[in-house]
């Protein structure tokens, strides 16, 4: 057992929420965004969210609400038409494109399709995330076995992606985005194309690594797993947020 | 950060095998640009040889007739010799200068005897000290009195003057117009092997887009992003470039010794130090242009 795990089996299952005053520094501010694809249409409007580091938020909406970009304008795939936006200390309308990179390190992201490469094991699509980055050869071979473990994957590491389920490919991703132990895990639609029994299962992994004090955010329309959490959620419509509550549900409570 | 040299071979290396129809058309298209390039090289370098070698062999002669008082020779050779262009004058009697004829036309010694006489002119040979600054020397002479009286009459002033300037210049015009034709076929060249390495890496980073948006995703350096592709560019110049040396250094070993014997008046410099000087440069040139192809192909279609 590492020490990874054993931290997380000692913590309490119940989630803890604190009131917003006593939330810890900023992980994301978003500051009066707006994006417009195109002239007219806004796909978000004068948008102002804090999550502080160590949050677990859900991002739910109907499709075209807005939630995906919104969770590409915080990686800096999409650059906001106005308004500030900071994540993980960084100034993402004054970075500079070289620098990008290095924000990145800092996010890990998970999403609906996997994105994973079908010609890769399970440990090399997760080495691979640390190749790239320069990791030695030392670093990735205690890295990726742990954090596969972590994953519920010890027995499966050496399997391609097309012998594991759709489940466990997406617990492969979960891994490749956490391996490098970012403060920060973006997800967009991780359950979309699970049934609703493995969905539970990614969620409480996903909890689990919130656990460790990885700021979580989730972008989803699953409606029961958001009631099941109970965490904080931000609803998005049609570009604008509609309501931000904590221990929320999918549906509006008023 | 340490940096992985084995990945970015291995990847560049695998894109080569997995596009290898496109990436032949690069290296066939590189390699005939510098093929090219290296063959307008050499023969320019020979041409400038041959410039050289004729034209430190160029001397002027005037033909006398046969009328002329030695008094006005003499005249003319003095003033001839105190230019300071001019190494030496030297006289060639008449029978010198049948004798000069009967060598040239040793093999067949009836044309010889069928002369009657003594028909050759005498003539003044001068030898200069430096030909390209010929003029001097031939204003000199159309300006004398001498002269007029002493050369050959004919239809210009100049029958009675022979000298090589007029096959230096020929020479240099027709270099000019190959050099110009050259230039045009390498630049087109180059450019179809630009296009053609732009293609081969733009199918490369196709190839691999799914792997190229996770490495975005990760935070992988755009360096290091790039790094394959512009390897990929340079591996496929490279290999134009050296199947052109190959090609270039076979002609060497193979066709010059033979051309070297057939204009054996020419001293041609056909030495190490210029294979390897358009060696270097071909490399040299086919490198810039596979960087410059990956370059251009990824500032299109990879969005970093």
């Amino acid at each position: 057992m590492t020490d990874l795990e054993s931290k997380l089996d000692q913590i309490v299952p119940e989630p803890q929420f604190s009131p917003r005053a006593n939330r810890g520094p900023l992980m994301i501010s978003v500051k009066n965004v707006s994006k417009r694809y195109v002239a007219n249409k806004a796909a978000l409007q004068n948008i102002n969210v804090e999550v502080a580091a160590g949050e677990f938020v859900f991002i739910v909406g109907h499709s075209g609400s807005g939630k995906s970009t919104f969770i590409r304008m915080l990686l800096r795939e999409v650059v906001p038409s106005s308004g500030q936006i900071i994540v993980a200390g960084h100034d993402l309308s004054r970075l500079k494109n070289s620098k990008i990179p290095y924000l990145r390190r800092n996010i890990g992201c998970v999403f609906q399709d996997f994105k994973l490469l079908p010609n890769k094991t399970a440990f090399e699509n997760v080495a691979f995330a640390l190749q790239v980055i320069g990791k030695s050869k030392h670093v990735i071979n205690t890295q990726v076995p742990e954090v596969l473990r972590l994953v519920g994957l010890e027995g499966k590491i050496h399997n391609y992606p097309h012998e594991l389920s759709g489940g466990e490919q997406q617990r492969v991703s979960v891994a490749r985005a956490f391996v490098n132990r970012p403060p920060l895990l973006l997800c967009d639609e991780p359950t979309g194309n699970l049934d609703p029994q493995t969905s539970l299962g990614i969620m409480k992994l996903l909890e689990r690594i919130n656990r460790t004090g990885t700021t979580t955010l989730i972008a989803t329309h699953d409606q029961e797993m958001v009631n099941y959490m109970r965490q904080r959620v931000i609803a998005l419509d049609e570009g604008h947020l509609v309501r931000d509550q904590d221990r929320g549900v999918y549906g509006s409570v008023d | 950060m340490s940096i992985n040299i084995g990945y970015f071979i291995s990847e560049a290396a695998i894109s080569f095998k997995r596009n290898w129809v496109m990436t032949f058309g690069g290296i066939a298209t590189i390699f005939l640009s510098l093929l090219l390039m290296g063959s307008a090289l050499l023969i320019n370098s020979m041409v400038a040889d041959m410039t050289r070698d004729i034209e430190s062999r160029i001397n002027i002669q005037i033909w006398i007739h046969d009328d002329a008082t030695d008094a006005d020779i003499d005249t003319l050779q003095t003033e001839l010799t105190a230019h300071e262009n001019v190494a030496t004058v030297e006289l060639v009697s008449k029978e010198e200068a049948l004798a000069r004829f009967e060598r040239m036309t040793e093999g067949s010694p009836e044309i010889v005897e069928q002369l009657a006489g003594n028909p050759l002119p005498r003539s003044l040979e001068i030898e200069l000290v430096d030909t390209q600054e010929i003029d001097g020397v031939l204003t000199l002479i159309r300006d004398s009195e001498e002269f007029e009286r002493i050369g050959i009459p004919g239809e210009s002033p100049d029958a009675a003057l022979s000298y090589g300037g007029s096959i230096v210049e020929t020479l240099l015009d027709a270099t000019n117009t190959a050099r110009f034709v050259g230039a045009l076929f390498v630049g087109i060249l180059a450019l179809v092997s630009l296009i053609f390495i732009n293609n081969t890496i733009r199918l490369a980073i196709y190839a691999r887009r799914n792997e190229l948006s996770i490495m975005r995703l990760v935070g992988a350096s755009n360096g290091f992003i790039r790094a394959p592709f512009i390897l990929e560019g340079i591996l496929q110049a490279f290999v134009g470039a050296l199947l052109a040396i190959l090609v270039l250094l076979g002609v060497k070993e193979f066709v010059f010794p033979n051309l070297q014997q057939a204009l054996a008046f020419i001293d041609f410099d056909f030495s190490n130090a210029l294979m390897l000087q358009i060696s270097l440069t071909l490399v040299g040139t086919g490198v810039v242009i596979g960087i410059l192809g990956a370059v251009i192909a990824m500032r299109r279609y990879l969005k970093i």
